[in-house]
């Protein structure tokens, strides 16, 4: 097993009185993509700039790519790409010299620039734009040409920082493919992101972070097990068969909640053969179910549960 | 629109040029390419980075021009001849306050940001952001010289000489208070707060001076004040060049004066860069 290739111990970090990350500890293997979901504030974005040593951490200690982040930052910086939350890409250049510009920084010759601009530029999609100033890019040719310039050294590990906020969907997907791409070619990532459906997409392992803590970490399938509730949902037709359904639901000991508008039974369970159960108690009460079926819990379930709190700047995008 | 990757091509393909960082020479000259593309390339820009000193030594040259029949008056000098190296002064000033500006808006706009996660050394981008305004500087100073010379009939006693040497005494103070002017820009929050103070300090530094009027003309408290101004010694100085006169010790005064605040410039700077992330 090797060492991996981002783990942070014990990282608190203050501004004055604010705590913004209480103790956080993080460790992602080589090739796999740890998935930093929060809401804004949460301390994901700081977190990040301590990993990537922009700003260092109050107290804990971090290794990135095997260097310490902070006495080794300019070995660090020589291994990982960085995409931030807002597009950094000069305005005034064109496509392509913003990235034989990097690439002439991280020590490429000028032939060797120009071939790996001309290279990305065609990867992701710009190529036609290559000689415009980037101000005249679309949002998301701008997060391409972005995340095109963090790839142009070939880092080890990769820190994308929101990489779909305020996208299109089309451009949202698109840049979903890429990074998808990056996670076969076996990138290292860490990927921060306020949508559940993009984690449970992109990452190995999920890490939920509120209020500066880990509230909860593992595969998104491990994290719905442990917080979210399997549900079966009956819809009835008839007013009357709800209240019937429920007493016969309660009598075999089970504790549906009830939404009167749409006349559902909301019946949490343990696993689908509860199922059976469901079925004999309603027939038992000759009650005819209009619609039966059994719901997995959702990542938005699991976020809700773990930060206890609702969403108040974004609504959530459900995953399927 | 779907963007295909090929994952050979993202991180395949010579691999095995590994690309860790360039040296200090590349960075620097890499990056004064970059800060310096606008200052020739873009029309716009230079136009009105010309048009202000002109607007200004059109203004003075018609507003004061009296002053050159009061008694404290140098014998046999023109007013424009009077004049023109203070507006060298002035320019170089005004671009210098402008290297603080284009370091806020840098700092605002993200592409400073993904410097400071690459393995770039922060006194490369400062130092490059010195030279384009070297560059800027060297332009606008020569058009002002130029255009003086043939619209407003400068043609001071020093000849051509001894005004090139007013303008190269102009460029270096304003490159040496450039430096201050950029230490300012990376340790004060917003292009506002740092536009406000560069503009207040610039006009106490060029009329609480002997820009416009001999020194001994100025009120008594503004002369306290102009007596130490170094913009004083320097436009002193430029005088003596320009006009051919052999005063020379505000010439070396002025140097030694850019040499140090140069040196505390570079210092504060280095360190305000540094610190820019750390109070995010």
């Amino acid at each position: 097993m090797t060492e991996p290739m981002i783990e942070a111990v014990g990282i608190t970090k203050s501004f004055g009185k604010v705590t913004a990350l209480d103790g956080v500890d993080i460790s992602v293997p080589r090739g796999s993509v740890l998935g930093l979901l929060g809401h804004n504030g949460a301390g994901k974005t700081t977190l990040v700039n301590i990993l990537t040593t922009m700003i260092p951490m109050t107290t804990g200690t971090a290794r990135v790519a095997g260097f310490d982040v902070g006495r080794d930052a300019e070995n660090v910086r020589r291994r990982i790409g960085l995409t931030g939350q807002f597009a950094s890409v000069d305005e005034d250049l064109s496509g392509f010299q913003n990235l034989v510009l990097i690439a002439r920084l991280l020590g490429a010759s000028r032939a060797q620039a120009r071939r790996r601009a001309t290279d990305l530029l065609d990867i992701f999609g710009i190529a036609d734009a290559a000689v415009r100033k980037a101000k005249t890019y679309s949002g998301g040719m701008r997060r391409r040409l972005d995340l095109a310039a963090c790839l142009v050294g070939r880092p080890d590990v990769v820190f994308l920082d929101e990489p779909t906020t305020g996208l299109d969907p089309t451009s949202r997907m698109a840049m979903w493919e890429i990074v998808r791409t990056l996670v076969d070619d076996g990138t290292t990532m860490l990927l921060t992101t306020q949508y559940l459906d993009e984690a449970d997409r992109l990452a190995d392992i999920i890490t939920v972070l509120a209020q500066g803590k880990i509230v909860a970490a593992g595969a998104a399938s491990k994290l719905k097990a442990e917080v979210g509730q399997l549900t079966v949902t009956v819809r009835l037709d008839a007013p009357g068969d709800v209240a019937a359904a429920e007493i016969a639901l309660r009598g075999a000991g089970m504790t549906p909640t009830h939404d009167e508008n749409r006349h559902l039974l909301i019946i949490p369970v343990a696993s689908a053969r509860s199922m059976t159960a469901v079925v004999r108690a309603l027939d038992e009460a000759r009650v005819e179910p209009a619609e039966l079926s059994l719901t997995e819990p959702t990542l938005d379930d699991v976020y809700l549960a773990l930060t206890e709190q609702t969403l108040i700047s974004e609504p959530s995008v459900r995953s399927a | 629109m779907v963007t295909t990757v090929r994952p050979s091509v993202v991180h395949g393909e010579d691999t095995d040029i590994a690309w860790r960082g360039s040296g200090l020479g590349t960075q620097i000259l890499v990056l004064s390419g970059r800060a310096l593309r606008p200052v020739f390339l873009d029309p716009g820009r230079i136009f009105y980075s010309v048009l202000q000193p002109m607007v200004l030594l059109l203004l003075f040259s018609q507003v004061f021009s009296s002053i050159a029949e009061t008694p404290a008056f140098p014998d046999n000098v023109s007013y424009v001849d009077f004049l023109v190296p203070a507006i060298l002064f002035t320019t170089a000033t005004t671009v210098a306050t402008q290297a603080g500006v284009s370091m806020t808006s840098g700092l605002k706009n993200g592409v400073l940001a993904r410097l400071r996660s690459m393995p770039v050394k922060p006194v490369s981008v400062l130092i490059a952001r010195s030279i384009a305004d070297l560059g800027r500087g060297a332009m606008e100073l020569t058009v002002v010289l130029v255009l003086a010379a043939l619209v407003f009939g400068y043609d001071p006693a020093g000849g051509v000489l001894g005004s090139v040497a007013a303008l190269l005494l102009a460029l270096a103070t304003g490159w040496s208070l450039g430096w201050i002017f950029l230490a300012m820009a990376t340790w004060l929050r917003g292009s506002e707060n740092v536009q406000a103070l560069s503009i207040l300090v610039m006009i106490v530094l060029q009329f609480a001076s002997s820009a416009f009027v001999p020194v001994e003309a100025l009120p008594g408290y503004i002369q306290a004040i102009a007596q130490v101004n170094p913009i004083s010694y320097g436009i002193t100085g430029a005088r003596d060049l320009a006009l051919g006169n052999s005063g020379g010790s505000a010439v070396a005064i002025t140097l030694l004066i850019c040499a140090c605040v140069t040196v505390a410039g570079v210092s504060l700077a280095v360190r305000g860069f540094v610190r820019v992330g750390r109070r995010a």
